[in-house]
């Protein structure tokens, strides 16, 4: 029997939550991006289970998962994969890189040289390697699950601004509250490891949830909020680039896998809203004078979110 | 920018419109004032349902506006309710020529588009440009406010009506500026306090108006004046001048009054309006007054119509120019015999103590040119070196009347300057009225009582036929001087101004009444009683911040007034209506009820706000009604199965739960909210 988007979120989210505790928004928001198919960057100070939300998530479904960990004398090569010559066989042969698999843990990606972290994002965007002109996709589902320290710079290379938008979401971490905490800990000292947990869910039941979630009902209403939201940023005043077309296509896509996580199969004004901050933050780029005044993306699409009128599909005096 | 918002804006634009009143009469205006304001926000409204028509909007509006003034104000002007090239032209004439036109006439102006149409087009200008900037409340007030100076420079209101209109215009400008994040009461309170305070500021007296220098630029006819015509009518005593038809008494009709006079030529002032609808009694009138009318009918062609000295109105073909002050009626372009219905105010009333009355302290007493030398002795003499009163120009009337002779036969003496004056004071002692007159009022001024000089008809005592003719015979120049209280008051130093018989008006009678209390000739008038002083009205004295309290204090008590019934009264009306909606607006209806609830118990309401944002920022036990009634939101506006009658009550359920959860809260809390204007 055909399980609905949201049974396999359900499925999901309690097999990641035996070892993530204390942050089901978080997880939730994550699995929302693998129903989507879209990518996933998490951005956080160490040791608040940036890489280990990533490896419950990639062993949780029942696909194929690499870990690469970046540092600067990685090679693109190692991530695309390469053509080999067998004298044997006197012919080349590709061998595949990390990226093939299903889910694809980049641990530290600004660890990266730029050219290292282009081949990953290329991939990303294409969902295929070319190497000497021969095409190689790689197996769908396929999300890519990155990780970044922001606070350590010596010795990085910051992801391309331009470029950032290539994840569906940036999502942050954030300390755990203090009872979350010591189930952390208490999780820590039973032993729970990432690596042990199961599968809960095969491929082609998360391939037929991500079909579903596509088809989730939005009304024309819906659209043009999110698209009055991302139109918003682009004529902001302290915005020197605001989110492109491809950023409200991704806040539909994540409203309408997030509609599906809370057992939905309709999109809701408040679900824009709850991937708001997720999917648009990192798409813009504030003006220096702005960031002088300590404004952040954050606030300024929270103003949007405030100032720009929720719809109601009833159209009828304000106030009556 | 809201709707609510549109509707605040276009009633403070609405207002100043109204405000015009005086000129015109309310109702005149308020069809077109409404028609426009109703065809912005039509033209508001469709810009929002169709974004595309938003850079379009000035421009609708502008055509809406118009076509509304067309069909409401120029409807004549029309075919079969198509604008046509004459109703543009019209239009185009209410924008250059209209307030001129206004400025130019008697106040209340007749109602008729081509003076009024310039009110409207001012209130769709400003309309449409505060729309345009609606995004700033602030600017947005601005075009009304300045319509409402522009208003109040055309006829400023007064005194308690000052104060509620000031009232109403804060009340709706602070309209302008509530948001679902903001109550408007404290900001209403303010406005109101300080529009109350402002209008009691400015201070008392005559208020400046545009109007005050404006008078229709009428060509004085280039004809000989009526005052020299007086002897040659004499000679032709026989040749009807006028008829006219009344139950009025009447003692004499007046063609024309000169008030300058430079030593040789007596002339007339050129402070002509245009005649509105109906003219209030002269400034410096106090006593009462009764309306009288006459059916007039003058066959010649001269520009001077017959008419009183205190006109109201004049019905009938004519449209003629009228100065207030004198009551002249001038039709510059009269082409034959002209029939009108004439109606005037006659002083009625007590009376009694005319005698006494000062002359004018206001009017000047007027030009007299070069004085010939004995001339200034003669008014002394003549006068008794009285102080001016009415008593005093009684007794230089009963002088000249004793003194000198009326000049009767055909060899009759002209002229009123100087040098005819003094052969008549001082030689001939022989002239007709003309003389009498021009004598009266230069010795009159002489001793400091403001006079003038009035040329027209006595009026006969007996009516044929109901039908009293005036002939040339009757002409008649006479003088008059200013009392203070009644105005210009007739006199008769040459006796030929009323046949034997009882005196006609109560005014003539009790002048008759007062020469004969005069004193013998060789006797000093009695000194004029002197008025005690008036007493201090203690309620008056309260001046400068007292007063200015005072007045704050009943502008905050009436608006509080209007808050304690208005506002909850609103909010009920509304609710009902919400109550009334069925199927998804029903749902949205128990929405807007729950919003509207917790802002005016202080929840900081957004306009991006959802059900489940608003249960994030209220806390406490309304947060699972409102969940769900955020469930049943979602249900009906996103998921495409609407909401039927279970949903709806279920989700007037929730703000049913609200509404009893708010009610816990104290009565303080609870009395704020039943104020707040959301």
């Amino acid at each position: 029997m055909t399980k609905t988007p949201g049974q396999v979120y359900e499925l999901i989210a309690a097999n990641v939550q035996k070892v993530v505790r204390g942050k089901p928004q978080v997880v939730r928001l994550a699995v929302a991006a693998l129903f989507s198919e879209g990518h996933l960057l998490i951005e956080d100070v160490p040791g608040l289970g940036k890489t280990t939300l990533a490896r419950c998530l990639a062993r949780s479904i029942g696909g194929t998962w690499n870990r690469i960990q970046f540092t600067p004398d990685l090679l693109p090569g190692d991530i695309t994969g390469v053509q080999v010559y067998h004298q044997r066989d006197e012919k080349f042969a590709f061998h595949p890189g990390s990226v093939f698999a299903n889910v694809v843990l980049a641990d530290e990606i600004n660890r990266g040289t730029p050219k290292t972290q282009s081949a990953l994002l290329e991939v990303m965007s294409e969902q295929r390697v070319t190497v000497d002109a021969v095409r190689h996709d790689v197996p769908r589902p396929f999300l890519v699950i990155a990780t970044q320290n922001p606070i350590e710079m010596a010795g990085t290379y910051r992801l391309p601004e331009a470029q950032l938008d290539r994840f569906l979401m940036r999502l942050r971490m954030g300390y755990p509250d203090r009872a979350s905490e010591v189930l952390v800990v208490m999780s820590d000292r039973a032993g729970v490891d990432p690596d042990e947990l199961e599968a809960v869910v095969d491929l082609p039941t998360l391939q037929s949830a991500i079909t579903q979630v596509r088809a989730a009902r939005i009304e024309h209403a819906v659209i043009d909020y999110a698209t009055s939201i991302t139109s918003s940023t682009r004529h902001h005043s302290e915005v020197r680039y605001g989110a492109s077309p491809r950023g409200t296509i991704a806040l539909v896509r994540a409203a309408q896998a997030l509609a599906a996580t809370y057992g939905r199969m309709f999109v809701t004004v408040d679900d824009i809203k709850e991937v708001a901050h997720p999917v648009l933050d990192h798409r813009l780029i504030l003006k220096p004078e702005a960031e002088l005044r300590q404004r952040k993306a954050e606030g300024i699409v929270a103003d949007l979110l405030a100032e720009i009128p929720a719809p109601v599909a009833v159209t009828t005096v304000a106030g009556a | 920018m809201t709707r609510g918002h549109a509707v605040w804006l276009l009633l403070a634009t609405a207002v100043p419109g109204l405000l015009f009143a005086p000129v015109f009469g309310l109702w005149a205006l308020v069809a077109p004032v409404v028609g426009v304001v109703v065809a912005c926000y039509v033209v508001f409204e469709l810009s929002l349902r169709f974004p595309a028509l938003q850079p379009w909007r000035p421009l609708l509006a502008l055509v809406a506006g118009a076509l509304a003034l067309v069909e409401l104000a120029l409807f004549d002007t029309t075919l079969s309710g198509l604008p046509t090239p004459t109703s543009l032209t019209r239009l185009a004439a209410g924008v250059t020529d209209s307030w001129q036109l206004t400025l130019q006439s008697t106040w209340p102006v007749r109602p008729d588009a081509d003076l009024l149409l310039f009110v409207p087009l001012l209130v769709l200008f400003t309309a449409l440009v505060g729309i345009e900037l609606l995004r700033w409340p602030a600017a947005a007030v601005l075009p009304s406010l300045v319509l409402l100076l522009v208003s109040q420079s055309f006829i400023a209101v007064s005194g308690t009506v000052a104060t509620l209109v000031a009232l109403a215009y804060a009340v709706v400008v602070a309209g302008l500026f509530i948001s679902p994040a903001r109550s408007a009461v404290a900001l209403t309170v303010g406005l109101s306090v300080v529009a109350g305070v402002a209008t009691m500021a400015v201070p008392t007296g005559p208020a400046y108006s545009v109007r005050q220098n404006q008078f229709a630029q009428v060509p004085l006819p280039r004809e000989v004046s009526p005052l020299a015509e007086v002897a040659a009518r004499l000679s032709d005593p026989d040749t009807e001048v006028f008829r006219y038809t009344t139950d009025a008494p009447v003692d004499r009709w007046r063609l024309v009054v000169l008030d300058g006079f430079d030593g040789v030529t007596w002339t007339t002032s050129d402070r002509y309006r245009r005649l509105g609808a109906e003219i209030g009694p002269p400034t410096g009138t106090t006593v009462p007054t009764t309306q009288q009318s006459a059916r007039v009918t003058v066959p010649g062609d001269g520009r001077w119509l017959p008419s009183q000295a205190m006109p109201t109105s004049v019905d009938g073909t004519v449209r003629p120019f009228v100065d207030q002050d004198t009551g002249a009626l001038l039709l510059p372009e009269r082409g034959g015999p002209v029939e009108y219905e004439l109606r005037w105010r006659e002083p009625v009333g007590d009376l009694t103590g005319l005698a006494d009355a000062a002359v004018s302290s206001d009017v000047p007493t007027g030009d007299l040119g070069t004085v010939p030398d004995k001339i200034t002795q003669l008014a002394t003499t003549a006068t008794k070196d009285a102080r001016p009163t009415l008593r005093t120009a009684l007794v230089l009337e009963q002088y000249l009347s004793e003194n000198y002779k009326v000049a009767t036969g055909s060899e009759l003496p002209t002229g009123s300057g100087w040098t005819h004056l003094r052969e008549f004071l001082q030689d001939t002692k022989r002239g007709t009225s003309e003389q009498f007159a021009a004598s009266y009022v230069v010795l009159a001024r002489i001793v400091g009582i403001p006079a003038r000089l009035a040329v027209g008809y006595r009026a006969p005592r007996e009516p044929v036929d109901g039908e009293t003719v005036v002939r040339n015979k009757d002409v008649l120049a006479w003088p008059e001087v200013a009392v203070e209280g009644i105005g210009w008051v007739p006199l008769d130093p040459a006796g030929t101004a009323s046949d034997a018989g009882p005196a006609p008006t109560k005014l003539a009678e009790v002048m008759a009444k007062a020469r004969a209390e005069l004193p013998p000739p060789n006797e000093k008038l009695p000194d004029p009683p002197v008025a005690a002083p008036e007493p201090v009205d203690e309620k008056r004295s309260w001046t400068g911040v007292g007063m200015l309290a005072l007045w704050g204090l009943a502008g905050t008590l009436a608006l509080f007034v209007v808050v304690l019934l208005g506002i909850p009264v609103t909010k009920l009306v509304r609710t009902a209506r919400r109550k009334r909606f069925t199927g998804v607006r029903g749902v949205v209806g128990a929405w807007w009820e729950a919003r509207d609830l917790l802002g005016a118990h202080g929840a900081r309401i957004t306009p991006g706000m959802t059900a489940r944002d608003l249960a994030a920022v209220s806390g406490g036990s309304v947060v699972d009604s409102l969940h769900r009634l955020a469930v049943h939101l979602d249900t009906a506006l996103w998921s495409g199965a609407g909401a039927d009658e279970g949903t709806v009550m279920a989700a007037w359920k929730a703000v049913a739960e609200i509404r009893r959860t708010l009610a816990g809260r104290s009565i303080g809390a609870r009395i704020r909210a039943v104020f707040v204007i959301r």
